[in-house]
């Protein structure tokens, strides 16, 4: 598998869970609108958690949209792959802080093995960007 | 040089990410030093409550006992002191 190639997939694998996800968040809001709707997820997240639920939803569907196009179009949207892993090095960072806080004790290691995740797609990102292509 | 610095700050980050729990700030952090002093005990329902020490907000050490054989409500709450 070339670079490229390799580059490729892991946008459009990365994208497409985006996209999944974010709609599964933006749908989770409306869910929890019904009676009782609420309790149902793992997590109570009450009306504010539920509010930046939906936002998180909105914008995961458009990084992934943003992932999905430089998979098609790697050489012209290289600076989604950039991004991305800059906002991939940010959700670790956070999660490393949230770890160390101890208000999220209840996840246990889950934060610190989530943040390895990431840290190991950014450098992936980070390696597998195409060079530019010189416009003519 | 970009893709390098990169590359070097994330590795640090993951470093840093395995290492957490090894170092002096421990598993959750300041909490951990805290834990320490309580190791080990356990209280029984409907037992009398174990002598501890604490500071008040002002720094001025205040003992359990002190409130022993009057109605004392404790409550728990935990704070970021980094």
């Amino acid at each position: 598998m070339s670079r490229l190639t390799a580059y490729r997939a892991l946008c459009g694998a990365v994208g497409a869970l985006f996209v999944v996800s974010g709609l599964i968040c933006f749908a989770g809001f409306f869910r929890a609108q019904a009676p009782g709707g609420e309790m149902a997820g793992p997590i109570p997240l009450g009306v504010g958690g539920l509010y930046f639920l939906a936002f998180t939803g909105c914008a995961l569907v458009g990084w992934g949209g943003a992932l999905l196009g430089a998979a098609r179009q790697p050489h012209t949207h290289r600076t989604v792959g950039t991004a991305a892993a800059f906002a991939l090095v940010m959700m670790a960072v956070y999660r490393i802080a949230a770890w160390l806080i101890g208000d999220y004790a209840f996840l246990g290691n889950l934060p610190r093995v989530e943040a390895a995740v990431l840290l190991l797609f950014a450098l992936a990102f980070v390696w597998l960007r195409p060079p530019a292509v010189s416009e003519a | 040089m970009l893709r390098w610095l990169a590359t070097a700050a994330i590795a640090a980050l993951l470093v840093l990410d395995v290492v957490l729990p090894h170092t002096s700030l421990g598993r959750r952090g300041p909490e951990a030093l805290q834990r320490a002093d309580v190791a080990g005990v356990t209280v029984q329902v409907g037992a009398p409550a174990p002598d501890v020490s604490l500071r008040t907000l002002e720094g001025a050490p205040l003992s359990l006992a002190r409130f022993r054989g009057h109605p004392l409500l404790v409550t728990f709450e935990r704070s970021v002191d980094w």
